[in-house]
């Protein structure tokens, strides 16, 4: 007989939904966090997009903390001198459900508080070191020497999976599987933040940008979103091209980032507040690692579930959505008392089933677009000059478009082939 | 004979997350998490070695509202015996004065007890008032800024330390020891213990449980009166941060500023 | 604003008594690329005349330079219960 049903190892969005689910099924359920109180070690991007978490906390947007609704989409490419941007506002949005930004430390704090208000038993500040293992399969945590015994047990540890690796549950990361996310939270006032990007105090901005002005084929993407009374910037830099340079320092790339001139001006005269770092899970479809086994499961990050289509990062409602599935997985495992690898397959089958298996399927391989060449190098610096060549005023008769199109590719050695080429996969990935 | 020992403590706001806000030059708490009072987790290291090398029950007492059941929680999962909140809505606004009454009610309600445990003072108000004023309403003998303590037959033998030097005092039970901030490294609660700690639970009293009246606490008698705070002017340091890669520099910055002489 | 200055910002309860991570000096000193140097964020993995200097207390635990060290020099354990950083934000 174990002593609970199941151990939720890390309260982050996976863990807290997974465990919220479980305790309102009358699960007897432990969230364990080696956070003091749960949430302080994580951070994200900031925007939870979808709407997972209603299914199991209703009207979660009038409770939890959140800072603002996005109505306000952007994608840039900054090139050293320039940055394009495509800024869409819509209405539509309204209408729709897009995302809210939110800072993780209160917000997982409100979800853990949700666990434990709903029956689990939640215990913060504890590091789970390992697995407990009988014949094979997983019976519990070890702690401090103590095991405590679980049916089934979850794990939900985040990008950095310590417990998931060091048991051999699942594989170790490797280069391809995450990029070195690097995050900045800046001040300002309410009414600044809502001056520079034209919104109300409830409306929020979301923009992911591409740096092409990166030197020596390190790729990198942006970030930036508006909170309540900060704006959130960060970035995000592919592991395999930093060690391919060898010269670039992560943390050199983000101050570059907040030193270009487009998003200097959004952060003028803020005040640094906080600098974090976190390892983004990027991997996809293709590298998904094993996601449960004989009386285990993993969810969210720790289990490759992160998705990026080149103009939207998403992971936190991925997380919620997985440890949702997994949780009533568990559920029916202890109808049926089957703990085994067998038994808890049904979690891959609900993934396979879900969206967040999905949208990772039907955007397979966009990590070849979303760090190609053509989004980073070729398509800003052919923009730049195409643009700058149209408003420039040098008092030489103004250039047919296409003609424009035709010298900037020529002066940036891109052939028609290879646009073709890299514009063709682009469409097909996305 | 087993010791009875009490460790009193209070839930403060993480004095690391306590920013003085730059506008209306008030502490800005609001992202401050909770945290049990530093100088309180080494009055409860040291009680639990007490009771390790002595033997004895450890209770552990808070006079605070009821969010503070989660860190009542942690303190028996370090290895306390149990918890006790006392918590009243006539305690608010109570200074020291009737904060120490009632704590020291709460004790006299434990019945015999041979050591009080107190942390030397609370990182949000720093008074270091009520661990004396406990030992008055209690009427026991007090040592303070202990680091150690020892127990030998109805008395207690504790190092106190001071910038000139220490002391050891040998006072007659029943005492109360206020114990020295960062004078031992505090344990943490093993999940184990932590998961028997939250089925345990605390134990709640109310003033009518320890047999004080309403009136005697909260805000009317609190003969502490604030007539200004004077915040401190503001000051932009200019701090650089010399990293071990440039010792020159460091010296220089040494030099410079008279710290060191410089040599040949 | 150097890095040092931001982590400055941060919150950290520092375990004194545990390292969560440790690296093999016999193998840093013959590392050809010392990629930790420029994957991690915190600025813990420096070079100081040709040695690689290491200290845990900065960490915000991303795990950067787990991934990163593709010599098996970096062991990475999760600091104990409640100690290393302690963000405000997130």
């Amino acid at each position: 007989m174990s002593e609970f049903d199941v151990i939720v190892v890390g309260a982050g969005p996976a863990g807290s939904s997974a465990a919220i689910k479980l305790a309102s099924e009358k699960m007897n359920v432990l969230l364990v966090d080696r956070a003091d109180p749960p949430g302080s070690k994580n951070i994200s991007g900031g925007v939870l997009w979808g709407n997972d978490l209603e299914k199991i906390v209703p009207n979660w947007n009038k409770m939890a903390p959140v800072e603002r609704y996005i109505t306000s989409k952007g994608v840039g490419f900054l090139t050293k001198d320039s940055s394009i941007d495509v800024n869409i506002k819509s209405r539509k949005f309204l209408q729709g459900v897009t995302g809210y930004s939110v800072l993780r430390v209160k917000f997982d704090q409100f979800l853990a508080k949700r666990a434990e208000s709903a029956g689990a038993m939640l215990v913060s500040g504890v590091t789970v070191e390992n697995l407990a293992f009988k014949d094979g399969k997983v019976i519990g945590v070890v702690q401090e020497g103590d095991t405590i015994t679980a049916d089934t047990v979850i794990l939900a540890e985040g990008a950095n999976p310590r417990v998931a690796i060091d048991s051999g549950a699942r594989r170790p990361i490797a280069d391809q599987d995450v990029a070195i996310g690097i995050k900045e939270v800046v001040k300002l006032p309410e009414a600044t933040i809502n001056e520079r990007f034209g919104l109300t105090s409830k409306e929020g901005f979301a923009g992911e940008y591409a740096l092409g002005f990166l030197e020596d084929g390190v790729e990198a993407g942006g970030f930036l979103y508006t909170n309540r009374e900060s704006i959130s910037l960060g970035v995000v830099i592919n592991m395999g091209h930093l060690r391919a340079d060898d010269k670039t320092y992560s943390f050199d790339i983000m101050d570059q980032f907040t030193d270009h001139p487009s998003i200097a001006s959004l952060i003028e005269n803020g005040k640094l507040s906080e600098y974090s770092a976190h390892l983004v899970v990027e991997g996809g479809y293709n590298s998904f690692p094993k996601q449960y086994g004989n009386g285990y499961m993993i969810v969210g990050d720790a289990a490759g579930l992160s998705f990026s289509n080149g103009l939207m990062i998403q992971g936190m409602n991925y997380a919620i959505a997985s440890g949702i599935l997994a949780a009533e997985t568990a559920i029916e495992a202890k109808k049926s008392s089957d703990f085994s690898e067998k038994s808890l397959s049904r979690y891959k089958e609900k993934l396979m089933e879900s969206f967040v298996a999905k949208d990772a399927y039907n955007f397979k391989g966009i990590e070849e677009v979303t760090w190609g060449k053509l989004a980073h190098k070729i398509m800003p610096s052919l923009m730049e000059d195409v643009l700058v060549n149209m408003f420039l005023t040098d008092g030489t008769p103004k250039k047919h478009l296409t003609e424009l199109i035709r010298k900037a590719m020529k002066e940036n050695n891109v052939k028609s082939s290879d646009l073709l080429m890299e514009g063709y996969k682009m469409i097909r990935r996305m | 004979m087993a010791l009875e020992l009490v460790v009193i403590t209070k839930i403060v706001p993480d004095g690391s997350e306590v920013f003085i806000d730059p506008v209306n030059l008030t502490l800005n708490r609001s992202l401050a998490t909770n945290v049990i009072n530093p100088a309180d987790e080494n009055a409860l290291e040291l009680a639990l070695q007490v009771k390790a090398r002595y033997g004895g029950r450890i209770t552990v007492l808070s006079m605070t509202p009821p969010f503070a059941i989660p860190y009542l929680e942690e303190c028996v999962g370090r290895g306390a015996d149990r918890a006790i909140l006392l918590s009243d809505k006539a305690v608010a606004g109570s200074d020291t004065y009737p904060t120490s009454l009632a704590i020291a009610a709460a004790i006299k309600h434990i019945g015999k007890v041979d050591i009080v445990f107190a942390g030397e003072k609370t990182s949000d108000s720093s008074t270091g008032h009520v661990g004396p004023g406990v030992a008055e309403f209690l009427d026991a003998e007090l040592a303070s800024y202990v680091s150690s303590v020892e127990y030998d037959d109805g008395y207690v033998i504790a190092t106190r330390e001071f910038e000139e030097g220490t002391e050891v005092v040998r006072i007659p039970t029943p005492a109360v020891v206020t114990v020295l901030t960062n004078s031992n490294n505090p344990r943490k609660a093993s999940l184990r213990r932590k998961i028997d700690a939250i089925r345990q639970g605390v134990i709640v009293w109310d003033l009518k449980e320890v047999g004080l009246p309403p009136d005697a606490v909260g805000l009317r008698n609190s003969p502490t009166i604030v007539k200004r705070m004077i915040p401190f002017p503001r000051r932009d340091r200019k701090g650089e941060k010399i990293t071990t890669d440039n010792i020159a520099k460091l010296v220089d910055v040494f030099e410079q500023n008279k710290l060191i002489k410089g040599g040949e | 604003m150097k890095v040092e200055e931001k982590l400055s910002l941060l919150n950290y309860k520092t375990d004194p008594e545990y390292a969560h991570i440790t690296i093999k000096p016999p193998i840093c000193a013959v590392c050809p690329d010392h990629f930790c140097t420029f994957a991690c964020p915190a600025k813990c993995y420096t070079l100081l005349n040709g040695k690689l200097n290491f200290k845990y207390e900065d960490c915000v635990e991303c795990g950067t330079c787990f991934v990163a060290c593709a010599h098996g020099s970096v062991t990475w354990t999760n600091p104990k219960g409640a100690h290393g950083v302690k963000y405000k934000f997130g």
